[in-house]
């Protein structure tokens, strides 16, 4: 097998906002740096940074403080949060939204005054979310393209990583080895850091949200190495996804959390509205509470046509709705829906995945080399992520990773030598499907997020998982016998679509895995079986690994809690009167 | 709604940078289909090695844009009833970009061009230093917002005549950018993005067909966009500039 080779003295794995901070702060550590991005499509252009609607959450007005977005991030997390990365988060983002204001380019909405607005956000008790309308995630992504591109920074777009290769003598990770899309050759990039910046996803749920490229491709990595992950029970639901149909790309996007903010019904497929039945606050209750009371109605019967319930804005008035959700109503409009005017069926869908690489504030992993930012990780959010701290950890993290990776090279560290056994195996499983007979791969996909939505999803018990954990197994085993045609392999999507999938099912077992050991309800894991928070001081978090078989193995870690005690607040009186 | 029998003829381009041509393909007309959907079903069902590129499924990306009907488009945002009115349909590559395989166009030269435009901003303050009072209110920043809504997905550059026949004209995506920057008070190097806007390539390659403001998915004029630095460089050499 004939395999591109080259070196580099970085290489990062994917292009949202994790990645594009890391080559920048990289670079400026160090511009002789030679710097290596690979992303799965274009730089800038997949991942869900730049899908980012809500915004920036951090603390700067007077009157809030780093303490209390550290504490509604600890508390929205359940007290599962590992403290350190939660206050790095916390802290960190106030110097990223100056530079991303100031350095980047970014320009977020201003006050009449010409300060930044900050708008108020679901589970926080301070309006500290910085925005640029709800597109947001366009400009922060579009102005870090702008500067990373302008870098002599080298760029390998269409090129997926399949493996991440150990060193021959067990020092350290090697490098990557990665499928040239465009021509379907394999290429190894040997680097003295890699940066994991994949952005995760939970897309082996019917309904999801992340862009179409997102696979879990970087957890199934690291699983396969031997690092452990965790909190990967903890899978968030947005409560209103666009319910198009089995055949549309268009089901599971998000229809953004404001239509319900701003007085938007929830109504089931006999017309009623429902939500006051399961929570005073009806519409508004948080997400988790709105995602399940939708899914117990979709459970009960009472649908609409295509199986979910329908937002309805109407009686708020056409024009109204029109003017304060434009871009929702066109791109509902664009779709074929009257979001305005009529009612628009939705569903809840997948949205974020909390858990992931367990990785330090200086974003370093468990292998000397392998660094990790962004949805990849788990630990900053704990067991629910607030609206607003997803890009807040991204962009953070990322940029502190770009600092460590270049003191870690500056520090001496070597190219290692590939495991050359580690390659071949990685050529192998990517080779399986040719040679054997193709069949139904998209009935396939269809069956595991049918198995993930039903026993691992938003309600969960021990005889469902059970169920799914065995279900998984025989959608492996269907994986393994199923085949492509060998032909033209440059830019052959279905080829993807196959590794998509492979990916896709060692995360989903890792999710049911996570979620069977966890027997309690917290944040988004809601158990009917033990519907009730355990005791908070006890507090475990799930660490799931693999060993060298591929077999899993769960753990119940003690959560360390370094800086505050549950019940506790590093909120002086004072400033925790201002709410 | 669309009956359920009813099919749609599908004319696809497939091929190489060096050679290609239409294939038909025959495909269910659904309710709720849009162009990328008809080219996924195609992939799924009928030509498994069909390239074809997209990421975010909801016109944030940029990623999925093809010729539909000879015109750019977002092919996850037109729906089908919108341009397959007689039941068919024609879906190529985007135009005026190198094409890599069937329908995925080579977006280099597009972004390569939006540097080369000084589409990067240069700030004059640090992270350490608070950020920029700005009044929302004034014509400049009206003009800078004008286009915050560009995702670069390319259309507006593969539906411009002169950059088909100029390869050296730097397009409407990336003179819109300089204008935004022109019009941001806090971008320092005002002199170097408004020179590299009208070098040669630059502003005064436009013909002032507005294809691309007719195009744009967003709404923004790139026309206006060009004729503005235009104004300003005239403005700029006459010393009356206003800032």
């Amino acid at each position: 097998m004939q395999i591109e080779q080259g070196d580099t003295d970085i290489l990062i794995l994917g292009t949202g906002g994790a990645g594009l901070f890391a080559a920048l702060h990289a670079k400026q550590a160090n511009p002789d740096l030679r710097v290596t991005l690979a992303v799965k499509g274009l730089t800038g252009k997949c991942g869900c940074t730049r899908m980012v609607q809500g915004g920036y959450n951090v603390a700067l007005a007077a009157g809030d403080s780093v303490e209390r977005h550290f504490m509604d991030t600890i508390e929205g997390g359940k007290w599962l949060p590992q403290q350190d990365l939660a206050w790095k988060l916390v802290t960190g983002a106030v110097e990223r939204i100056h530079e991303l204001e100031n350095e980047v380019g970014c320009f977020f909405d201003r006050n009449s005054d010409g300060g930044l607005h900050q708008k108020a956000f679901a589970g926080q008790t301070f309006d500290r979310t910085v925005h640029k309308g709800d597109l947001t995630g366009i400009e922060i992504i579009n102005r870090l393209m702008e500067q990373v591109m302008a870098l002599d920074v080298a760029r390998l777009e269409e090129h997926r990583a399949i493996e991440l290769i150990p060193a021959a003598d067990g020092s350290g990770l090697s490098g990557a080895l990665l499928i040239d899309m465009r021509s379907g050759g394999y290429r190894f990039v040997r680097a003295r850091a890699v940066l994991l910046a994949t952005g995760a996803g939970p897309t082996m749920y019917r309904y999801h949200t992340p862009s179409g490229d997102k696979t879990c491709d970087g957890l199934a990595m690291v699983l396969r190495l031997g690092l452990p992950l965790r909190d990967m029970e903890m899978v968030q639901f947005h409560p209103t996804g666009l319910l198009g149909g089995p055949d549309t790309r268009m089901t599971g996007t998000v229809l953004e959390e404001g239509l319900r903010g701003a007085g938007g019904h929830l109504l089931n497929g006999d017309g009623e509205r429902f939500m006051e039945r399961y929570d005073a606050r009806g519409e508004r209750a948080t997400r988790d509470i709105v995602s399940r009371s939708i899914y117990a109605e979709m459970r009960a019967g009472r649908t609409t046509p295509m199986g979910g319930v329908y937002i309805s804005m109407a009686h708020l008035g056409r024009d109204h709705v029109a003017n304060s959700f434009p871009g929702m109503v066109k791109r509902c409009a664009d779709c074929g829906f009257d979001l305005a005017g009529g009612r628009v069926e939705v569903v809840p869908t997948a949205h974020y995945l909390m858990g992931g690489l367990e990785f330090e504030v200086d974003c370093s992993t468990g292998m000397p080399g392998l660094f990790a930012a962004g949805e990849d990780c788990g630990g900053v959010h704990g067991a629910n992520r607030l609206g607003g701290n997803g890009v807040a950890n991204s962009t953070v993290f990322g940029g502190i990773a770009g600092e460590s990776m270049a003191a870690f090279v500056a520090s001496g560290a070597p190219l290692r030598d590939p495991d050359q056994n580690a390659i071949d195996a990685g050529i192998a499983r990517s080779e399986r499907p040719f040679g054997r007979p193709a069949g139904d791969l998209h009935g396939l996909r269809e069956r595991l997020s049918e198995t993930m939505w039903d026993e691992a999803g938003i309600l969960r018990d021990a005889d469902g998982l059970a169920r799914g954990r065995a279900r998984l197994d025989e959608h492996r085993a269907e994986l393994s016998g199923l085949g492509l045609s060998d032909g033209n392999r440059a830019f052959n999507l279905t080829w993807h679509d196959w590794l998509n999938l492979d990916s896709l099912m060692s995360i989903s077992e890792v999710i049911v895995r996570a979620a069977q050991a966890r027997e309690d309800s917290r944040g988004a894991h809601f158990r009917e079986d033990y519907p009730e928070t355990g005791n908070l001081d006890a507090t475990c978090f799930t660490r799931v690994c693999a060993d060298g078989e591929g077999r899993l193995s769960t753990e119940a870690v003690p959560v360390d809690f370094s800086i505050v005690q549950p019940g506790e607040t590093i909120l002086t009186d004072t400033a925790a009167a201002v709410e | 709604m669309a009956d359920s029998n009813e099919t749609l003829t599908v004319r696809l381009w497939r091929g190489d940078a060096t050679e290609g041509d239409y294939h038909t393909f025959t495909v269910p007309r659904r309710e709720n289909q849009t162009v990328l959907d008809v080219v996924t079903e195609i992939q799924r069902r009928h030509a498994p090695d069909l390239a074809y590129r997209f990421a975010c499924r909801v016109g944030v990306c940029g990623s999925c844009a093809m010729m539909v009907n000879d015109t750019p488009r977002w092919t996850c945002r037109t729906h089908v009833s919108k341009v397959a009115g007689d039941g068919t349909l024609t879906v190529g590559p985007l135009r005026n970009m190198p094409v890599i395989r069937d329908l995925v166009a080579d977006m280099t030269e597009f972004f390569d061009k939006w540097q080369k435009a000084g589409g990067r901003f240069q700030g004059s303050r640090t992270r350490a230093e608070p950020m920029a009072e700005v009044d929302t209110t004034s014509k400049a920043r009206r003009h800078a917002d004008a286009s915050i809504e560009c995702i670069n997905c390319g259309v507006c550059y593969a539906a411009c005549d002169v950059v088909g026949w100029d390869k050296d004209y730097l397009g409407p995506a990336a003179l819109t950018r300089a204008w935004t920057l022109l019009n941001d008070t806090r971008h320092a190097d005002q002199r170097g993005t408004l020179d590299r806007a009208m070098d040669q390539g630059g502003c005064g390659s436009c013909h002032t067909q507005g294809n691309c403001m007719r195009a744009c998915p967003v709404g923004i004029s790139p026309t206006g966009a060009i004729a503005g630095i235009k104004r300003m460089s005239l403005l700029d050499f006459l010393g009356m500039r206003g800032r």
